[in-house]
């Protein structure tokens, strides 16, 4: 996608605050789901680069579950009913105050935390397809780059995040509001990047990726901050009520639940 | 194992104890998540097609509508898929909802590549002290993008409006998809329903005592609702495993077994792919 005039210069810098208010009014103007790529927006090549790229995850994802299954027969109806969460989380409309409409948290920062990466990203896959099959949220065709996304960035950034800010003894609420907020935020990122790969033709890449960077704005801001708040407020919530799972799922250790 | 609350519970049976739609444009009542709600149900022949079949089928449309350079084979996709929409009785609701988002999001992709996008100028408008300059092949390209996301998501919805979902599982597995990841699956959609009741009851509880009246309140109130599903699920989950233990679960989930496939259905979709395959390359 170029900006094309004579003096690409001047119509570059003219054009911004104009790119801005279309964005702001178009992505915005009903409910966001802004984290999934819609079907058959990624050509054939590009699609199927991105299954290339999630499956050795979903690959080792699918390892782990076998392994931990064979130890605990409850791991695979608790996988099943995280999906179910993710799916009914990021098919809840949230208010965005800044951007006067509705958007979703994705999720998946917090089941990478509870399920550890591994396995949440089988979560985000099995959520991601129902909702594909069933809503038109996403897409068959894009599933592979939603699952690198959300399924493999945003569990990997919000376990890696939440984990360092532990071992740097960060309060349980401050460390799942980062680990939330940066899941969201890397997620958007990736998505910015892959829509930017898939639909810019001859384009060159970094000018459509800032685009789509500066289009999602106005919802992904405030709904990282949303994601974060929701992932606090999750762990917290388990930490005061249920510390054992926490213990169970290796989040927390034993001497921490009894404290 | 939790039951699921019946989608399209309420709906009426026919004769053959099938369940039809209330009424042809409405979606039936009671049904909790009524935009998943099992219209495969509805008796056509595309619904008592074997899924394997049907599998094979929608995703060989799905990646020839991927592939087409041109809109009119994506077009003659969407208007057949729509009008297969209109014979299975599926309530215009549900349709629109389906269709509504992607129709947006291919709007925004045809707007944005159409202006910002090209080198030959179709036409020059001022805008807010802005000389706008829309490009004929920034056009093309946006319609071309535009109609391949129509095209794919009318192909994935007939595909999900004509199958029922554990028909679907049976046959991702029968084509060796990995058992795990279907059983997931499986546990996924049974607990929606479930989980999706207890978050309504949740959110209108808070919702009553003005949980989302302020930024701050909504935000912690969403925060104690997620956190309160995922007490649910992990409850559920231990819940779950004991009484499938009690029934005999050792691990595995069983599946549908299939009927063997009928060669009337086999020829037909063969034909059906060739003759797309000849549209496809025309």
């Amino acid at each position: 996608m170029k900006l094309q005039t004579s003096n690409f210069k001047v119509q570059r810098y003219q054009s911004l605050p104009f790119l801005y208010i279309v964005s702001c009014i178009l992505f915005t103007a009903s409910n966001a789901h802004a984290m999934h790529i819609s079907e058959g927006i990624l050509p054939f090549k590009w699609a199927g680069l991105w299954f290339i790229v999630a499956s050795p995850f979903v690959a080792f994802g699918l390892y782990r579950l076998k392994k931990l299954s064979a130890a605990d027969l409850s791991i695979k109806p608790l996988v099943g009913l995280m999906a179910a969460v993710v799916f009914i989380i990021s098919c809840m409309p949230i208010p965005v105050p800044t951007a006067g409409t509705c958007s979703h948290p994705c999720g998946t920062g917090i089941s990478g935390i509870l399920l550890g990466p591994s396995i949440s990203v089988l979560v985000a896959a099995a959520a991601l397809l129902i909702q594909a099959l069933f809503l038109s949220h996403g897409g068959l065709s894009t599933w592979g780059a939603n699952i690198v996304s959300m399924g493999i960035v945003g569990s990997f950034t919000g376990y890696i995040i939440f984990r360092v800010l532990r071992s740097l003894k960060v309060n349980m609420a401050v460390a799942g509001f980062i680990a939330g907020l940066l899941a969201d935020w890397a997620t958007y990122l990736a998505t910015s990047a892959e829509l930017a790969s898939g639909i810019r033709g001859d384009s060159p890449f970094l000018p459509l990726f800032y685009k789509i960077l500066i289009a999602f704005i106005p919802t992904q801001l405030p709904l990282g901050i949303l994601e974060g708040a929701m992932t606090a407020g999750m762990v917290v919530l388990l930490y005061k009520k249920r510390p054992d799972l926490l213990v169970k799922m290796g989040v927390i250790r034993q001497e921490e639940a009894r404290s | 194992m939790q039951s699921p609350a019946p989608a399209g519970g309420n709906a009426p049976k026919s004769a053959g104890g099938r369940v039809i739609s209330g009424s042809l444009w409405l979606p039936p009542e009671g049904a909790p998540l009524h935009f998943i709600t099992e219209y495969s149900k509805n008796d056509h022949a595309l619904t008592r097609v074997d899924a394997r079949v049907k599998l094979l089928v929608f995703l060989g449309i799905l990646i020839m509508v991927l592939s087409y350079r041109g809109f009119a084979f994506p077009l003659l996709v969407t208007l057949l898929c729509l009008f297969l929409d209109i014979r299975l009785r599926i309530p215009l609701r549900a349709i629109v909802l389906r269709y509504s988002e992607p129709l947006f999001i291919a709007a925004v992709v045809l707007l944005l590549k159409f202006i910002f996008s090209g080198k030959d100028t179709l036409v020059s408008v001022q805008f807010m002290g802005l000389n706008l300059i829309g490009h004929k092949d920034g056009l093309v390209e946006g319609l071309l993008i535009g109609g391949r996301i129509i095209g794919a998501v009318s192909v994935v919805s007939v595909l999900g409006f004509t199958t029922p979902f554990n028909e679907l599982m049976a046959g991702l597995s029968w084509f060796r998809v990995p058992r795990g990841f279907v059983e997931i699956m499986m546990f996924a959609y049974r607990s929606i329903f479930v989980l999706f009741e207890d978050a309504m009851v949740i959110y209108t509880a808070q919702k009553n005592r003005l949980g989302y009246s302020s930024v701050k309140r909504g935000l912690n109130s969403f925060g104690v609702l997620a956190g309160s599903l995922t007490l649910k699920a992990f409850e559920n989950s231990q819940n779950t495993t004991v009484a499938m233990v009690q029934r005999g679960y050792d691990g595995t989930m069983p599946m549908l077994d299939h009927r063997p496939f009928k060669y009337s259905e086999v020829a037909v979709s063969f034909l059906f792919i060739i003759a797309a395959g000849l549209l496809w390359k025309m």
